[in-house]
């Protein structure tokens, strides 16, 4: 472990009901990766994100994120320096894009104008007004690129990072990690399309492990 | 002498529910109420019982919350069931103590309706329990909403009996010494009879936790497992 | 960012959705209203029964209908929405007290859209009106707080519509008795101070619980 290690898993094993999804996962993420996470449909790939997120905690095992020791409560500490963008989008469906965009960098303590700018920034200045669940699933995606422009995280979580994207939409993916790997962050995409990603490494969840890819 | 040494608690609490079942039938009637009154020594014990075993569950739920240990919930568990049940027996009771005393099934009386009340406070609880499938999930849920309730009992408690002080005067009586020392005989016997039943449920859920696990180990229920690669010819052809 | 400045975004939003759905205004209270309507007709209509019967159905009717403005829309967050929340570094405190703010303002609403079809209905007494003023807050309080609280322990469960009016009605007792006795111990001329008092306690006893109770409840949720 290094001082650019930003993520540690030792012997993690993590069980949800009756199931298991690691047993005994080992991992190291340093700084300034891009990270791509694979497996198959089911294979507790988004559950592994949210424990990388401090958001469920391990069942046996250890592991630090950010410097923090999961399952403590030292994980309140580090949470505003990650962002995880989920499969379902996380905004209010009843309140607007620029609404939801303003809520955050309020929380977040950043000025309101922040907002706007990130949301200029992904091109949805001209639907700031528009209530998200009148949004397109892309439209959605790219307020909550918007939401790691605000924060700028030092660990940033995408589950089905492509999924549902154009073309244009897919870049910003690209860039707006790249801008988190090289402020010294660490990014994790999830996807099915290994090809379509640009990592520097892949890790692939199987049979309770996590293993490198080649 | 082994049988003994294992299920003493089994063999007092025999003796001492013999002991008050003799004692409750032969002891002498109430002077004004007559063979109707001896159901007291149900009704009392019962409704004791009910606030002893809500009480050992906020004990286990506190427990739980500080040491995460999965023996506490299962105590809070058990002795809710158990409350449950008592709690119930105490109101039945009640009701048919009352309807030869006073004419009537129902009578506001503070305790009783608070009794009522703590009847449904903890069936919601076990609902509670019952809604939540993660076992961690569910005893943190269950041992806030444990707590919740009990600090809010002596509150129902005391609204209802300063409700019932604003409509009627209290009628309480106070019982003769014969009848005094059969009602702490039942008491007792009842007190027994809950600590038999918390064993023995607490031995259940011990069991019950240990198939879980066995089923869980058995299963191999890694995720992914139970996703694996379509193919379409099981799904036969029609037409 | 301080726990009030929290409390107060959280609630902010909550009133925002609810502004935009308008449950409880448009739906809620006029379904309430109904109620108010349809009890008369069971029970009898002569103008003096109704009289006496007015203000204890006023406060049955907000009790147990009010469990509707707990169960409304904006008062629960999906998964993602509480990711979110948890991962911006919310005080789980300042969450509850946000959404207990949040309901208790919506209950307050629904108690002061409600009282004029009491009063037109049942045309109650109306001595020592003026108490209200201390009392409709003081249960809306205590509703939000019970509404905080149930809706923790059940967050994400599928039987939560049903599941949290049975939490909610017995513990909410307290609070019927504190506001019906209130003003009928000053119409028999009795001291109205405990029955205050006892709303108040209510109130404390559940605030305490419920910001203690907050962290670890906020962490139990998969």
């Amino acid at each position: 472990m290094t001082a650019k290690t930003l993520v540690t898993l030792e012997d993690v094993g993590l069980r949800v009901g009756n199931t298991v999804i690691l047993r005994r996962a080992k991992l190291t993420l340093e700084a300034g990766e891009k990270i791509g996470l694979l497996g198959p449909n089911g294979s507790g790939k988004t559950t592994l994100l949210r424990l990388l997120a401090t958001l469920i905690r391990p069942t046996s095992g250890h592991g630090t994120v950010l410097g923090a020791r999961l399952g403590t409560d030292d994980v309140f500490a580090v949470r505003p320096g990650i962002v995880m963008v989920g499969h379902l989008p996380g905004l209010y469906p009843e309140l607007t894009l620029g609404e939801n965009t303003r809520f955050v960098a309020r929380l977040a303590g950043r000025a309101p104008a922040s907002a706007d700018q990130a949301l200029a920034a992904v091109g949805l200045a001209g639907a700031a007004g528009r209530r998200a669940d009148q949004s397109s699933k892309g439209m959605l995606r790219r307020t909550e690129l918007a939401r790691v422009l605000i924060i700028e995280p030092r660990l940033l979580l995408l589950d089905e990072a492509h999924a549902g994207l154009d073309a244009e939409a897919v870049g910003l993916v690209d860039t707006i990690a790249d801008r988190v790997t090289s402020a010294g962050g660490c990014a994790v995409l999830v996807s099915h399309e290994a090809d379509r990603l640009e990592v520097d490494r892949s890790l692939r969840v199987t049979d309770g492990a996590v293993e490198e890819v080649s | 002498m082994k049988f003994l040494r294992t299920r003493w608690l089994e063999v007092t609490a025999l003796l001492v529910v013999g002991a008050a079942v003799v004692r409750g039938v032969t002891v002498a009637a109430d002077v004004t109420q007559g063979d109707v009154q001896r159901i007291m020594y149900v009704h009392v014990p019962a409704a004791w019982l009910a606030f002893l075993a809500f009480g050992v569950t906020v004990v286990g739920s506190v427990a739980w919350l500080r040491s995460g240990k999965p023996h506490w919930d299962r105590l809070a568990a058990s002795s809710a069931e158990i409350g449950v049940v008592f709690t119930g027996l105490a109101i039945v009771a009640g009701m048919i103590w009352a309807r030869p005393v006073w004419g009537q099934f129902w009578t506001w009386e503070p305790r009783l309706v608070t009794t009522a009340l703590l009847f449904f406070i903890y069936l919601g609880y076990l609902a509670l329990r019952r809604a939540v499938i993660d076992p961690v999930e569910r005893a943190r849920r269950s041992a806030i909403m444990g707590i919740v309730a009990f600090i809010q009992i002596p509150i129902v408690y005391q609204s209802v009996n300063w409700w019932r002080s604003l409509h009627q005067t209290s009628s309480r009586n106070s019982i003769d010494a014969p009848l005094r020392v059969t009602l702490w005989l039942a008491v007792l016997a009842f007190t027994f009879a809950y600590a038999v039943m918390l064993r023995r449920r607490l031995e259940l859920s011990l069991l019950e936790a240990a198939l879980e696990l066995r089923q869980l180990e058995g299963s191999q229920a890694v995720a992914g497992a139970a996703v694996v690669a379509p193919s379409l010819e099981k799904a036969g052809h029609h037409g | 960012m301080s726990f009030w400045r929290q409390a107060f975004e959280i609630a902010r939003k909550d009133l925002l959705v609810e502004s935009r759905t308008a449950e409880v205004a448009l739906m809620t209270v006029p379904f309430a209203a109904v109620g108010l309507i349809l009890i008369p007709l069971a029970i009898g209509t002569d103008a003096p029964l109704l009289t006496d019967l007015g203000p204890g159905l006023f406060w049955v009717v907000v009790l147990l209908f009010g469990v509707l403005v707990i169960l409304r829309k904006s008062a629960v967050d999906g998964g993602p929405q509480r990711d979110l929340v948890r991962l911006l570094g919310i005080d789980p405190a300042a969450r509850f007290a946000g959404a207990t703010l949040a309901t208790s303002l919506l209950v307050l609403l629904f108690e002061v859209l409600l009282g004029p079809v009491v009063i037109a209905l049942y045309n109650p007494a109306l001595d020592g009106w003026g108490w209200l003023f201390i009392i409709l807050p003081l249960v809306a309080t205590g509703m939000g707080l019970l509404g905080s609280l149930t809706g923790g322990v059940t967050t994400s469960l599928g039987t939560r519509t049903s599941l949290t009016p049975l939490l909610i009605a017995p513990l909410a007792l307290p609070l019927l008795l504190g506001a019906t006795q209130a003003l009928e111990s000053l119409e028999r001329g009795r001291s109205i101070l405990p029955w205050l008092a006892l709303l108040a306690a209510v109130d404390l006893a559940l605030a305490v619980t419920g910001v203690l109770a907050a962290r670890p409840l906020e962490e139990a949720i998969i």
